[in-house]
């Protein structure tokens, strides 16, 4: 082999070399993953509804003014819509005894004030409303109670819940 | 001494060929995975095939090129106050598209290396999803936190 096929096959070597040892080589992208956490709502019964004295064959109507109206107080994220829903009795109960309840009335506002907010049927019909700027809401419920003549006396009880949810 | 020159020659063609083969590989993030609003205590998840929220990269490099795909992942997202908020992925949470379309994916796992095909005219993208999960206490406020995609070829 002459100088010259000498020198020709080490630069072939060198170029084959080049070529088995090249490494991997990468680019890098990057993206942001952005979440927003919002303040946990929270849902209190602050006052029951309450009806006093009934007496049979007289109906009862507490308005959500009044100081016996039920009355909720929520918390949240400030200035964010909420969506709510009732669930509603539709009779109170003293044992076996049933005294119905209805209608109902609601009243919602973002202080606590039965003034300068909205009235409201409370159902279970999912509804939106809007926390205020500092995340509090308070809904207000009032009814109406139709005991019968025969009605036995007793305390009669029964549950209003609101639930909330973004 | 007078053959050097062709010696030399044959040395400077090798890198030069082989640079010649291809564009320059690039990646490119081109859309951010966006949770929005989570609230606390309620995980969120985002699929890699949600056209808004989804993550995206776009790759280019040489026609019909096989690159590895490699991703460096958060286990959680940064908040307020030195607040953090895990961050899952899933096996089935990236996606790979030779056309480059979300509706047309190849599943693979993001925490392993996944071996992909530019398309015809060298381009790819990658799709990420993945899952917040907020604790019942979780303080509000902005969570952020970087996904970083590798793209490794053979020259």
């Amino acid at each position: 082999m002459n100088t010259a096929s000498k020198l020709t096959l080490a630069a072939l070597a060198l170029v084959v070399a080049g070529a088995t040892t090249a490494q991997a080589q990468g680019v890098n992208g990057s993206i942001t993953a952005t979440a927003s956490v919002q303040a946990p709502i929270t849902v209190s019964g602050t006052r029951g509804l309450d009806f006093g004295n009934v007496f049979p064959g007289i109906s009862k109507t507490i308005a959500v003014g009044d100081p016996g109206a039920g009355l909720f107080s929520v918390t949240g994220q400030a200035s964010t819509q909420i969506t709510y829903a009732f669930t509603l009795p539709g009779n109170l109960t003293f044992g076996l005894n049933n005294l119905p309840i209805s209608p109902w009335t609601g009243y919602v506002n973002t202080t606590n004030s039965t003034s300068g907010g909205s009235t409201f049927p409370p159902s279970a019909v999912a509804a939106n409303a809007t926390l205020s700027g500092s995340g509090a809401l308070f809904f207000f419920v009032g009814a109406t109670v139709s005991p019968p003549n025969n009605l036995p006396a007793g305390s009669y009880t029964g549950t209003v819940t609101l639930t909330v949810s973004y | 001494m007078r053959f050097r020159p062709l010696s030399l020659a044959l040395v400077l063609l090798g890198p030069a060929s082989l640079a010649a083969q291809g564009k320059p590989i690039t990646v490119q993030g081109v859309r951010s995975l966006t949770f929005g609003a989570v609230l606390p205590g309620v995980p969120r998840v985002i699929s890699r095939t949600d056209p808004v929220n989804s993550g995206q990269y776009d790759i280019t490099g040489a026609n019909n090129n096989q690159v590895q795909l490699s991703f460096t992942l958060p286990n959680v997202m940064n908040g307020p106050a030195g607040a953090t908020m895990p961050i899952v992925f899933g096996g089935n949470d990236a996606g790979y598209s030779q056309s480059q379309a979300i509706g047309s994916q190849v599943a693979f796992d993001p925490k392993q290396s996944f071996l992909a095909t530019l398309n015809k005219n060298g381009r790819g993208s990658v799709f990420v999803g993945a899952t917040a999960r907020p604790t019942p206490t979780q303080r509000a406020g902005s969570y952020t936190a970087t996904l970083t995609l590798t793209v490794a070829y053979f020259p």
